[in-house]
């Protein structure tokens, strides 16, 4: 047996024979497998883990459950890691937090000495004059601030999420839980059991009391729950999830947990039972935080569970049976109990008499004040309550005279349980102050929604179990098996738990001293509270945010019910009418890598992607697409496209594919121009509107024939424009239709250039002589021997030919045009050169050009609004524009100077002395570039109506400098007429 | 240290002063305000002080705050796209930056920059439009290269490895963060002096109008007569129209937002990108608080949702890989009054005497000062002050929607 | 998270689908000006009712038909939802 450990025992859950070392502090120690880190650190002697948030006080653990946060530490890259719960490994590094610059020669907790003129809130009256010191100010907060730190170095890491379904869920692990699942899965209910230790049992699996089972049968509790666990196990309808953390329930019974820290579990419930247990209540005194302070069930966890001494010499703060317990379970241990301290009257007869047949003086109404010591708890003072204590505030008093100092190295505190009811509350249960238990009872629960055990006020096992089988079998006959719990079980619940006996002191604090903490992860005192409710944060809330109760990382767990009778006491008005804080997930911090999970972002590639890394393209995001922005040069691109021919893959562009007899109606009513009249073989340039006459798509549609089209889209406009045509024909517009988004199901390109005609021709059967395939028109056929559609259209003012053909022949016909081409020099360009050219031709985009208040009308296309039609898509809007008149509008432009290209967003402006630069904006540019085919700087650009008519000049803001400009008129060039 | 918290400290038994008073329902006042955010609190200090307007009473169903004032991400900026939004913001980041002396309560505006990163090259345009359009209205803000942002956030991740690389940003240096509770606090604190009646636990239910006109509302305790109600409930703000007769062109769509546990400091500025739509600032306390785009739908449930946290958490680890160990502490959401073209609607209504400080959206909390101020120069004079004219309500009839609109991606 | 029943694939993930917004009616004679306002009404206005409100629903992720819901705006209790011109589920 090591020092400071205990004897092998079965409820241990470290392997004393398996030693693994770790560092702390830069230290080496030894634990045991299954040791926390802090149950190691403990057994060795180590009473100081880290620094407090405000005060820097020294802090070690004090509920070992993982869900307090006294014993934060930095575990390898991580920070702010419970110590409680972390399992030792060999060579983990764990550093303390928050402190600087080392843990026993900390120079903020100097800041402890200046504490009362730290109120609550303090830096909200401070800090304010002179106004250019506060960055300064501000940065001294923000540097004492803060726990853990981050490194650049860690690494990011593999996490994934899981998909679960439940027919019960139930969300704890303890006897009423695992009674819950065992009746449930009993009868043929699939049961999912989460549950946040590495172990099955709940508190039994650290408690040595005997306890009953439904059959009568006496044992220990920890073999009970051992018991529980193998039955649990067995059965084939139980999936059990050990080191799980559920912390949200959210609508619809969706529960998210997290899985050893690594993974998000996702369950769909069709029926949810909490068996998520309580929290033992801390009492407030002077210095209660001192190390060596601690919660009676912590002194059991060190005890039982990881065979580790939590003293030498005890103090036994006691309110209800389980500080007895404690008392004579340290003694059992070897631990010296100087003295039960015991705030009721009239304790258990039989557990006190235990108690002095071993020697323990146990001081009834007594109570402790307050602890000593610097860096660790030395003494105690403890002294008899007032007779009027406790008042209506669970403030007591100790009387005058009755004071006396007891040595020693540990106290433990026993007063009371807080329901977990955080989950509850997600759940949309209800919960109310129940002042004769002193704890909050449930009131309310939403349907398929169930609570056993401690969480729903049950303290007692063999209740609890009754409660969690009653439990089980209701929900089970909710989903249609069996037919729930008798009537006998649900009385006998009933009966049981009317008659349990109160495990809660309604004692919260003990008066007198300054550093009685209420938080203990904000180091939030009494006073501080008593102070922000005179201040006018009365009610929980403002009080929360006002003094940061509850707002630390344990979201309030051990402090809450304190609070809520301060709070009330300060008021002085009822606990019962105070009121609770709302609960908000997680009710466990989890990480944001477990949330994250795999990197989640689609990209698309086309048919030919890969020939384009392969030739040296730049790869541009286009929405989900890549795209080469272009293979080297782009105005080598343009240039040779206009002399000779070049290639551009258009896959990205939306397709949709559209049948039946109406289209020509329907297309009358999605675009602004007209349709009825295009021939069968013709295309269409079109515009969309949304009913707000804002221009939101374009394309071209194609009539194909025999009531087929093909109609595209912006890239990335294809989903929307699809969802809106769906929606208008399910909806109301009753024309014979179908609608297709074929976007993905073809590749597109376009063959731009004055040799495009020659290259094609070589490859195709599609008739291209003379005026066989006009301007604007299509034709289906094949290319490089594969099915294909041609259309004679192109926004460069080259001769294109825009080649569609199915995904899987992308790569094929791309190659095999190149391959045409290159005799005639054909290269392949990407979107800037095409840009480029567009430009050249005076066609603006949609969404760079134009934007969500830009109407038909300001973008020059007042000739193809027909608002003779009856009604489309922005008709009635575009009717009002028209009449109101427009604005602004989009013109083409040249710089004066060739070689200042503006940036795009440059705003064009005239002279106002009474603006702040002395400019008013009056128009922007939003496309320029240098046209390497005019050597010209050239841009579309949004001007006042009047006034932008070719040849006017205008002023650029371009970085910085006012720089002319002229407007002209479209396009910028046209190859015909060159 | 101050005066006050000197005293404090050294007579520690005396009870610190209230910050405000209760005071009995009165059966009249001359100005009802309703809703007890910063706009209604703002309001309510400048009718009092500017214009010494007191008898009037602020109307809070739960407690000052409990909307979206106290729910918000504090993200204060003036780098709007409209000459218009930005004259108006930047009035409102003026008097910011003063409150904190003129409430003497330290609001802890915090102006440590604010970037709006460009990973597409049309956010790259848009940026270069905000910058020329800020700077020509002399608002400091510049496109900076991904260099210089790795320059003034050495934890985001400015390589190529991101879905989307940084390709630029656009960086607003008074930009920055505050204390949203305290601002709320500080205006009640000094209206409540002046003789302002704030009064929480107090939900209006209806609202009288006689020939088209406001003559009181009904509350859960009682009547108040009165002439002039300014609506300032944000995501309430159509129910509270509606008791009026008045529609309004709002959505109310949840906006969440959450923080993590504490961390040292290692994040000055606060860092918004559309295209990963999400944004975050790390707190005087330490935790980086985060949120997002509003919800999916419309709802005016405030309970937070797994598929929020889930994106988000996705979305931060591309730009900062190495807080994949960071723990997510709290998540909540708040309400907001969305409107068509991501501007706000104040002044009057066709019903006489009832006003509206409304569609606030996700970015309000920046204006509440400049709002507070100019509503009680309307309510004062009767006349619409210059700086809020734009934002009428009768825009939608006139077609004069304001052009907010282009730079919206996440708009705080 | 929310389950929302499509009327087409029964109950899915609220995740799956897409929200258009509250029911309204396009004014026929939106054009007319005598009728600018009750347009401008159609395209901003809306009740935004805090409790049960007609809104669309597109099954995007699912079989892509749309649907109108009758939805609590505070609770999200789905009372029922229905093709455009159909039979109320549930
Ligand atoms: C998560 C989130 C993040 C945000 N981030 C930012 C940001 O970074 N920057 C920014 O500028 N803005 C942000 N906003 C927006 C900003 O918070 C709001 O626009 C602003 O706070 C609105 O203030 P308000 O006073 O108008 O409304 P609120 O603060 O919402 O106040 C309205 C009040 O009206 C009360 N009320 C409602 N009905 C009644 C009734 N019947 N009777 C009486 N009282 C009633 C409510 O209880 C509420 O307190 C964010 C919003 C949210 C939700
Ligand atoms: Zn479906």
């Amino acid at each position: 047996m090591s020092p400071g450990r205990l004897a092998v025992h079965p409820s241990h859950l470290i392997d004393q024979s398996r030693p693994v070392e770790f560092l702390f502090d830069g230290r080496t120690y030894k634990g045991f497998e299954g040791d926390t880190v802090a149950s190691a650190l403990w057994a060795a002697g180590v009473r100081m883990f880290s620094r407090s948030f405000k005060y820097h006080r020294p802090r070690a653990p004090f509920a070992m459950t993982g869900a307090d946060t006294n014993c934060m530490v930095r575990a390898g890259d991580e920070p702010n890691v419970r110590a409680c719960v972390k399992l030792v490994a060999p060579g983990l590094n764990v550093t303390p937090q928050n402190v600087w610059p080392s843990l026993n020669a900390d120079l903020m907790s100097l800041s402890s000495l200046a504490a009362r003129f730290m109120p609550a809130g303090f830096y909200y009256r401070t800090f304010m004059r002179p106004k250019f010191l506060w960055p300064w100010y501000e940065r001294v907060l923000r540097n004492a601030a803060g726990l853990g730190y981050v490194t650049l170095e860690t690494p990011s890491t593999y996490y994934d999420k899981e998909y679960g379904f439940a027919e019960l869920l139930v969300i704890g692990g303890g006897p009423s839980g695992m009674s819950a699942a065992l009746s449930a899965a009993g009868r043929g209910a699939r049961v999912v059991l989460l549950e946040e230790s590495p172990y099955l049992g709940g508190h039994l699996r650290h408690e040595r009391q005997t306890v009953e089972t439904a059959t009568g049968e006496r044992l220990p509790a920890y073999q009970l729950a051992a018991r529980l666990s193998d039955r649990v196990f067995a059965n084939r309808n139980i999936s059990v999830e050990l080191e799980t953390n559920a912390f949200g329930i959210y609508e619809d019974l969706w529960i998210g947990a997290a899985k050893r820290d690594t993974r998000l579990l996702k369950i769909r419930a069709q029926s949810l039972i909490l068996a998520n247990g309580a929290f033992e209540r801390p009492l407030v005194f002077e210095n209660n935080d001192l190390p060596g302070v601690m919660l009676g069930s912590a002194a059991w966890r060190l005890l039982h569970l990881y065979a580790t001494m939590p003293g030498r010499r005890a103090v036994v703060v006691s309110a209800n049976d389980d500080g007895l317990r404690v008392a004579i379970d340290l003694h059992a241990a070897g631990i010296e109990v100087a003295a039960v301290v015991e705030l009721r009257n009239d304790p258990d007869p039989t557990l006190a008499a235990a108690l002095r047949a071993r020697g323990i003086d146990v001081k009834v109404r007594s109570v402790v004040v307050k602890a000593h010591g610097r860096r660790r708890v030395e003494r105690v003072t403890i002294g008899q309550m007032t007779d009027e204590s406790p008042s209506l505030s669970g403030t007591v008093d100790v009387t005058p005279g009755t004071r006396e100092v007891v040595k020693c190295d540990l106290v433990t505190v026993s007063i009371g349980w807080t329901p977990a009811t955080g989950l509850l509350h997600q759940a949309g249960g209800q919960t109310a102050y129940d002042t004769t238990a002193a704890e909050s009872r449930v009131t309310q629960l939403p349907e398929r929604v169930r609570a056993a055990g401690r969480v729903s006020g049950t303290h007692d096992v063999t209740t609890a179990m009754a409660e969690g089988e009653m439990h089980g079998l209701d929900a089970a006959a909710e989903l249609g098996l069996g037919d729930g719990a008798s009537t006998e079980l649900r009385e006998k619940v009933a009966s049981l738990k009317a008659t349990q006996l109160i495990r809660n002191s309604s004692a919260v604090h003990v008066r007198g001293g300054k550093m009685a903490f209420v938080s203990f992860d904000e180091d939030v005192t009494v006073k501080d509270i008593n102070d922000s409710v005179a201040e006018g944060y009365s009610s929980m809330e403002l009080l929360k945010r006002y003094s940061t109760l509850s707002m630390g990382p344990s979201q309030g767990k051990y402090e809450s019910t304190n609070t809520m009778a301060l709070c009330s006491a300060a008021n002085d008005e009822p606990i019962a009418t105070t009121g609770s804080t709302t609960s908000r997930p997680p009710f466990h911090p989890v990480s944001l890598g477990v949330l994250a999970g795999r990197k989640m972002e689609p990209v698309k590639h086309t048919p030919m992607h890969d020939w384009h890394v392969e030739h040296g393209a730049r790869m541009m995001n286009v929405g989900l697409w890549k795209r080469p922005e272009h293979y080297g040069d782009p105005a080598e691109e343009v240039l040779t496209t206009r002399r000779g021919v070049g290639l551009i893959d258009v896959s990205t562009l939306g397709k949709l594919q559209v049948i039946g007899s109406d289209v020509p109606e329907l297309l009358e009513m999605l675009y602004i121009n007209r349709w009825r009249k295009l021939a069968p073989g013709r295309v269409r340039y079109g515009v969309m509107c949304t009913d707000e006459g804002m221009i939101s798509d374009d394309g071209i549609a194609a009539n194909l024939g025999a009531d087929r089209w093909y109609v595209t889209t912006t890239t990335g406009g294809a989903d929307g424009v699809y969802e809106n045509i769906e929606w208008n024909l399910q909806s109301g517009w009753t024309f014979d239709v179908h609608v297709a988004n074929v976007t993905d199901h073809y590749a597109a390109m376009n063959l731009t250039g004055p040799r495009a005609v020659d290259i094609l021709r070589e490859v195709t059967d599609i008739d291209l002589r003379g005026d066989a395939l006009p301007y604007m028109s299509v034709r289906e056929g094949h290319v490089a021997q594969v099915p294909a559609r041609v259309m004679r259209i192109g926004f460069t003012g080259e001769l294109g030919l825009e080649i569609h053909v199915a995904a899987g022949y992308g790569l094929h016909v791309w190659e095999t045009l190149m391959d045409a081409g290159r005799a005639h020099g054909i290269i392949a360009f990407g979107v800037e050169a095409q840009r480029i050219m567009r430009l050249e031709t005076g066609h603006f985009i949609v969404g760079q050009d134009t934007d969500a208040l830009t109407d038909p009308y300001m973008a020059n296309l007042e000739r193809a609004v027909r608002t003779d039609k009856p009604d489309f898509l922005g008709r009635p809007s575009l009717v009002h524009i028209e009449q109101r008149g427009i604005r602004s509008k989009l013109v083409g432009y040249r710089m004066l100077d060739a070689h200042v290209v503006p940036p795009e967003g440059s705003q064009i402006v005239v002279p106002d002395s009474t603006r702040p630069i002395g400019l008013e904006i009056i128009g922007r540019i939003t496309s320029a570039r240098y046209s390497p085919t005019l050597d010209a700087s050239i841009g579309l650009c949004w001007l006042p109506a009047d006034g932008c008519e070719p040849g006017a000049e205008f002023t650029a803001r371009v970085r910085g400098d006012l720089l002319p400009g002229r407007v002209v008129s479209l396009p910028h060039y046209d190859p015909k007429a060159g | 240290m101050s005066f006050t918290l000197l005293k404090r400290g050294l007579r520690p038994n005396r009870p610190p002063a209230p910050m405000w008073r209760e005071h009995p329902l009165q059966d009249h006042y001359d100005v009802v305000i309703i809703g007890g955010g910063a706009h209604g609190l703002a309001t309510a200090y400048y009718l009092a002080t500017v214009h010494g307007i007191t008898d009037v009473a602020v109307l809070e169903k739960r407690y000052i705050g409990s909307g979206a004032s106290g729910r918000n991400t504090a993200i204060l900026r003036s780098n709007y796209l409209t000459p218009e939004g930005i004259l108006f913001y930047d009035e409102s980041i003026k008097l910011y930056e003063n409150l904190a002396s003129e409430l003497d309560f330290n609001v802890m505006f915090s102006q440590r920059g604010h970037l709006t990163l460009a990973h597409t090259d049309s956010s790259m345009r848009t940026m270069q439009w905000r910058a020329e359009v800020n700077q020509i209205q002399n608002v400091d803000s510049r496109v900076i290269s991904p260099a210089e942002v790795k320059k003034l956030v050495p934890f985001i991740d400015t390589s190529d490895r991101p879905r989307y690389p940084i390709m630029g940003a656009l960086y607003h240096p008074p930009g920055g963060v505050i204390r949203h509770d305290a601002v709320v606090w500080g205006y009640a604190r000094a209206a409540d002096a002046k003789g302002v009646h704030i009064h929480q636990q107090t939900e209006v239910t209806g609202i009288d109008v006689e020939h088209n006109r406001v003559v009181a509302v009904q509350t859960n305790r009682g009547r108040i007569a009165t002439g002039t109600v300014l609506n300032a409930t944000a995501g309430w703000c159509s129910l509270i129209a509606a008791m009026a007769g008045v529609r309004l062109p709002v959505e109310t769509r949840p906006l969440q937002a959450c923080v993590t546990e504490p961390l040292k400091p290692f994040l000055d500025t606060v860092i918004v990108s559309g295209t990963f739509h999400f944004y975050l600032s790390q707190s005087d306390r330490g935790e980086l608080v985060m949120g997002a785009s509003v919800n999916p739908f419309a709802s005016y449930s405030t309970d937070a949702t797994l598929d929020f946290a889930e994106a988000l958490a996705g979305h931060v680890l591309e730009l900062f890989p190495s807080l994949a160990k960071v723990r997510l502490l709290r998540h909540w959401a708040g309400l907001c009054d969305m409107t068509p073209d991501f501007s706000p609607i104040m002044g009057t209504t066709p019903v006489d005497g009832f006003l509206v400080d409304v569609g606030w959206g996700t970015y309000g909390f920046k204006a509440a000062p400049v709002s507070g101020k100019r509503m009680a120069e309307l309510i004062a004079t009767n006349r619409t002050p210059e700086l809020i004219a734009p934002f009428a309500y009768d825009r939608f009839f006139t077609g004069q929607i304001v052009g907010e609109k282009g730079a919206a991606a996440v708009t705080n | 998270m929310m389950q929302l029943e499509c009327p087409n694939c029964g109950p899915r993930n609220v995740s799956e689908f897409r929200f258009r917004g509250e029911y309204v009616e396009r004014p026929h004679d939106g054009a007319d000006p005598a009728r600018r306002r009750a347009w401008a009404e159609y395209l901003y206005f809306r009740d935004n009712r805090a409790g049960v409100q007609k809104e669309w629903w597109y099954h995007q992720a699912g079989c892509g038909r749309w649907f109108l819901a009758e939805r609590h705006t505070k609770s999200h209790a789905v009372e029922n939802t229905r093709y455009w011109g159909g039979e109320a589920t549930s």
